[in-house]
């Protein structure tokens, strides 16, 4: 029972004897290029090295996208709030500088015209 | 045109040289895949994988090894691949079975029958294919390389990157493991 069990299984391991590699399928090249050609139509993927392919989906573009966005948005919040306050504080500013570099009433001295 | 040619002629995007190299391999990496995947449409689908990925890649090639082993290796990368997306595939479909959420039958492979088996052989291959799909990767690579692709232990060490005596090693327990499912499927 055991020998007939033993000598079916031995059967069955050796029935890759006298095996013939399997041929790849007919056109196997030509629809090797159409797909190829097709992947590169669809985003030109083929062409893309693989290191940089990842910055390349939509989906980091669009997450750029968002960020740069948010940013703007944040920044043109922040600016708006403090709008009048800056204002008066950049006019100060322009004094003081005015002042510190006399410029405020010197407007004259390069008045071509004076003299005429 | 010699190795060093075909490679050159593909890293300069030759399409001649990417013809000669699919020519060339094809068989070899379908026979590969068709013996890991174990289904025709699935192989196939894989071989282009394979030759896309060596068009793309192959300015990394370093000429270390044999493009052949360098095929294979990827040959036999994507065939796995392909075997864990239908596994993690099929677990999904039992997980929404259970909730109820899809009708679909689950994904089943039915018996395998390699084209290259004589045809007295048929049925017993077919056992045998069943129960190759049931060793551990590492077996299943090596099984299926020298048993199927007539590779030396020595070229099979170089494609799975590992020693002679590592795959003398997976064969045994391989052989093994495939009389116990066999031994145990037959009752």
């Amino acid at each position: 029972m055991h020998t007939g069990q033993n000598r079916k299984t031995d059967e069955i391991l050796n029935s890759l004897d006298g095996f013939s590699r399997a041929a790849a399928p007919d056109l196997f090249y030509t629809r090797l290029k159409a797909k190829m050609l097709g992947q590169l139509e669809k985003g030109g993927e083929i062409a893309i090295p693989d290191q940089r392919a990842w910055a390349l989906r939509p989906v980091y573009a669009v997450a750029a996208l968002v960020m740069v966005l948010v940013v703007n948005s944040f920044v043109l919040l922040q600016k708006n709030k403090g709008g009048a306050t800056n204002s008066i504080n950049d006019t100060e500013t322009f004094q003081s500088i005015a002042a510190e570099y006399s410029i405020n009433d010197n407007n004259g001295l390069y008045d071509l015209n004076q003299d005429k | 045109m010699n190795e060093a040619e075909l490679i050159r002629g593909l890293c300069s995007g030759e399409e001649a040289a990417f013809k000669e190299l699919v020519t060339t391999y094809q068989d070899r990496v379908y026979n590969t895949a068709i013996g890991i995947v174990q289904n025709a449409e699935d192989a196939e689908d894989v071989a282009q994988e394979v030759f896309i990925q060596v068009y793309r890649s192959i300015h990394n090639f370093k000429g270390e090894s044999k493009l052949s082993t360098w095929l294979y290796r990827i040959a036999t990368t994507r065939s796995l691949d392909l075997l864990r997306s239908r596994k993690s595939k099929k677990r999904f479909g039992l997980i929404q079975r259970l909730f109820g959420d899809s009708a679909e039958p689950l994904y089943e492979i039915p018996d395998f029958n390699h084209p290259g088996v004589k045809l007295d052989n048929k049925e017993n291959a077919a056992k045998l294919f069943k129960a190759i799909s049931q060793l551990p990767e590492n077996q299943k690579i090596a099984f299926t390389l020298h048993k199927l692709e007539d590779l030396s232990y020595q070229e099979v060490s170089e494609i799975m990157k590992t020693t002679m005596a590592a795959v003398e090693s997976l064969m045994h327990r391989a052989r093994l493991n495939l009389k116990k499912i066999l031994e145990k499927e037959s009752g």
